[in-house]
């Protein structure tokens, strides 16, 4: 106990007086009114904390500072609100993916034949640009004139919409024919992407598993096309709750794969070489937000109707009537609160909890904490970093794009929905000191709160006790506040308030 | 050597760089089966590297690594580690922030290594047991060194490599060190890097000597300590 107070004297007695400071603010303000900003604080710390806690893990495991990772959030939001909305652009689109990935992973077992037989760096500079450009060629070919406007153009909830389905969708003739394109296009990715016998290196699945996985995913496909137009009816005929537990659970995969896509595309060549690393995400981070723009098109939509649950149109009581109401919004001391952002807080705690007894719990959680601190020393304990790495990167990315599905009713879906999200959990992070999860909670809670009480003072002001006046803030002083709090914590403890000393 | 004894270890002239710099430039041990031995050296010879390069993390570009007759020269660490050697780098690298028993657990390959050594483990280091549940972090540095030995024998491993595990302690800790050394060496080959001359002479059935990144004289621990002329020449004042 002594040692806790002696290590962190600074930390604790501003602390002290943050409490004491905010305690006397909202002295003067009443209950109801202090509670529900603290819960609109929670809810944004929430959405923080999805961002912020793959992002401090990926960071403590592998110093890798990850720009992108607001892209993963977007691209939860889209694929959640496609799935939740528009399933017949998933169901056209998916298939595509499938075959794409599926002949990767196959043409990896043909590049570690073809590699060894290109000798010399010259040679095998050649093949790279050939390879390249064949890539290229054929994407252009697989994908020209997809009809991906169409496929975009819907109307809330109804089959087909702005564009009918039936108009919107290509022939089945023609989709096998981009099919069968795009797997040729995967060989020379392949090829490019296939692991070489570089130093800890990922090793290639033995033949048969890899057919195996590809053979059901190019198959898997196959069936989406197929069944498209009853798949379609079928999802939307759905109750919009179960349709929202698929939008998660799909946001959440997709998030994973595009998180080791990066990892394995970008990340891993350039491991012991992290300014590579950040300006190749710092590109994606920009690049990423336009494939997201060309898939899903630039304009915002609309916040996405959150499911019945959260649908009626009355206020509950309490916590036991909205269960049997399902009410949108819940009475606090008073005041309506939207049970739907109740739900944000409910996710951002069980992740919170999920994520921290993984930690402290599992093995993987054990080797990861092990890794944050020594990742050399881990291999060299005959455990297999990478790996670790890359799942952590799928965990870190799948966290944040279903913080972007869940934030899809609170915000709506627009392409530049992540940026301010990713900056505020980079400050949450550098808060709560990096690569530290509690650190990573911490600090979102406190720039949550700041947010939520900044933008309630400068809406009704602040009675600072003693004083008569009421002083009133400029929405800058509600912005700047999260910048100042990092530059307060960073002069008192430059590591962050649970970051290690170097 | 005319020994027929069965080298579990045989490092083959193997050259390696950091970066740009040529660290070692030839070096090669023989390691017999169920010896100590012991690489000597002064600060900066490469005896650190050397034992890096046999596991993989600082990996050669030339020469050969045969670990029970095969060569492993060129893998990664982890799978070289997985393969049966322990490795007890210098300055300890405990887990900080994981307990000891965690330090401890992170070790096992299979399900149960670790009960099925605690009783030889906590026999070498019978503090060890006390301190089951503290942070790695708040152990001395004493403690430390015993919880990094020990944590490489909670694997099967038949081979350890262990980076100056005398550095830094107190002599009475020494002495423990030296006991829990022999007596492991019982079960495991062990290959040591100590700067710590008679702990090395006592310890040690071979040496290697490395000077400037090449392996210059091996042999038997016996012969090289009445030696005078060497030592003096590759070691300094002894």
């Amino acid at each position: 106990m002594a040692s806790i107070w002696k290590n962190n004297r600074a930390v604790l007695i501003v602390a002290a007086l943050a409490v004491v400071l905010f305690g006397g603010m909202i002295q003067s303000m009443e209950p109801k009114v202090w509670v529900s900003v603290m819960l609109s604080g929670l809810t944004l710390a929430s959405l923080y904390f999805l961002v912020a806690s793959g992002l401090s893990l990926i960071f403590g495991l592998m110093d890798v500072l990850n720009f992108a990772h607001g892209v993963l959030f977007v691209l939860g939001a889209y694929v959640g609100l496609a799935t939740y909305m528009n399933p017949r652009l998933l169901l056209n689109t998916l298939p595509i993916f499938f075959v794409l990935i599926a002949a990767v992973m196959m043409a990896q077992h043909v590049g570690r034949a073809f590699w060894p037989r290109i000798s010399g760096k010259r040679n095998q500079r050649l093949a790279t640009i050939g390879l390249l450009l064949a890539a290229a060629l054929l994407m252009i070919l697989a994908l020209r004139g997809f009809p991906i406007r169409a496929l975009n153009a819907f109307n809330l909830t109804a089959v087909g919409g702005a564009v009918t389905t039936a108009n919107a969708q290509e022939p089945l003739a023609m989709m096998f024919r981009r099919l069968l394109l795009l797997a040729l296009a995967g060989v020379p990715i392949g090829i490019l992407l296939s692991p070489t016998d570089r130093q800890d290196e990922v090793p290639l699945r033995p033949l048969w598993q890899t057919a195996l996985i590809t053979g059901g995913a190019a198959l898997l496909g196959v069936v989406l096309l197929l069944v498209r137009d009853s798949g379609e009816t079928w999802m939307l005929a759905l109750s919009p709750d179960i349709r929202f537990l698929l939008a998660l659970i799909m946001g959440t995969i997709a998030g994973a794969l595009g998180g080791v896509a990066i990892e394995t595309a970008l990340i891993r060549p350039f491991y012991g070489n992290s300014v590579t690393q950040l300006v190749l995400t710092l590109g994606l981070s920009i690049a990423g937000i336009d494939l997201i723009e060309a898939m899903f098109g630039e304009e915002a939509n609309p916040p996405m109707p959150p499911p019945t649950l959260f649908g009626e149109n009355c206020r509950s009581d309490s916590l036991i009537n909205w269960f049997s109401e399902n009410c949108q919004s819940i009475d606090v001391l008073g005041r309506a609160f939207p049970t739907y952002r109740i739900f944000i807080i409910v996710v951002g705690v069980l992740v919170f909890v999920a994520v921290g007894l993984m930690l402290r719990r599992t093995r993987l959680g054990m080797i990861i904490r092990a890794g944050v601190q020594d990742s050399e020393m881990v291999q060299a304990l005959g455990i297999n970093v990478r790996r670790i790495f890359t799942l952590v990167f799928a965990l870190g990315s799948g966290l944040a794009a279903m913080g972007g599905v869940i934030a899809a009713p609170y915000l709506g879906v627009f392409p530049g929905m992540g940026a301010i999200y990713q900056l505020q959990a980079f400050i949450a992070v550098v808060i709560g000191g990096m690569g530290s999860f509690i650190g990573a909670a911490v600090g979102t809670i406190i720039l949550g709160m700041a947010r939520a009480f900044g933008d309630h003072f400068v809406a009704a002001g602040i009675s600072l006790p003693f004083l008569d006046t009421i002083i009133k803030g400029s929405p800058a002083i509600a912005r700047a506040s999260t910048v100042l709090i990092m530059a307060l914590v960073l002069l008192i403890k430059p590591s962050g308030i649970f970051g290690k000393k170097e | 050597m005319t020994t027929t004894q069965k080298n579990v270890l045989e490092v083959r002239d193997i050259q390696t760089f950091i970066g740009q710099f040529h660290i070692l430039d030839g070096v090669s041990v023989d390691v017999p089966d169920g010896s100590i031995t012991v690489l000597l050296g002064r600060n900066g010879a490469g005896k650190t590297t050397t034992l890096k390069s046999i596991l993989g993390l600082t990996p050669p570009r030339a020469g050969a690594v045969i670990f029970k007759g095969k060569e492993i020269q060129g893998q990664p660490a982890y799978r070289t580690a997985a393969k049966g050697i322990g490795y007890v780098p210098e300055h300890r690298a405990i887990f900080r922030d994981l307990s000891v028993e965690e330090n401890l657990r992170i070790a096992e390959r299979k399900a149960g290594d670790l009960a099925r050594r605690e009783e030889f483990i906590f026999g070498l280091f019978p503090d060890l047991k006390r301190l089951i549940k503290l942070p790695g972090g708040n152990l001395s540095g004493g403690q430390q060194q015993m919880l990094a030995v020990a944590r490489a024998l909670v694997p099967d491993n038949e081979l350890l490599l262990i980076d100056e595990p005398s550095e830094g302690l107190a002599p009475v800790v020494i002495e423990q060190m030296m006991e829990a050394i022999r007596r492991l060496s019982e079960h495991t080959t062990v290959l040591l890097v100590e700067q710590n001359f008679i702990m090395a002479s006592r310890l040690a059935d071979r040496y290697t000597i490395i000077e400037t990144g090449q392996s210059v004289k091996s042999g038997m621990m016996a012969d090289l300590v009445d030696d005078e002329a060497t030592i003096q020449r590759y070691l300094g004042a002894a």
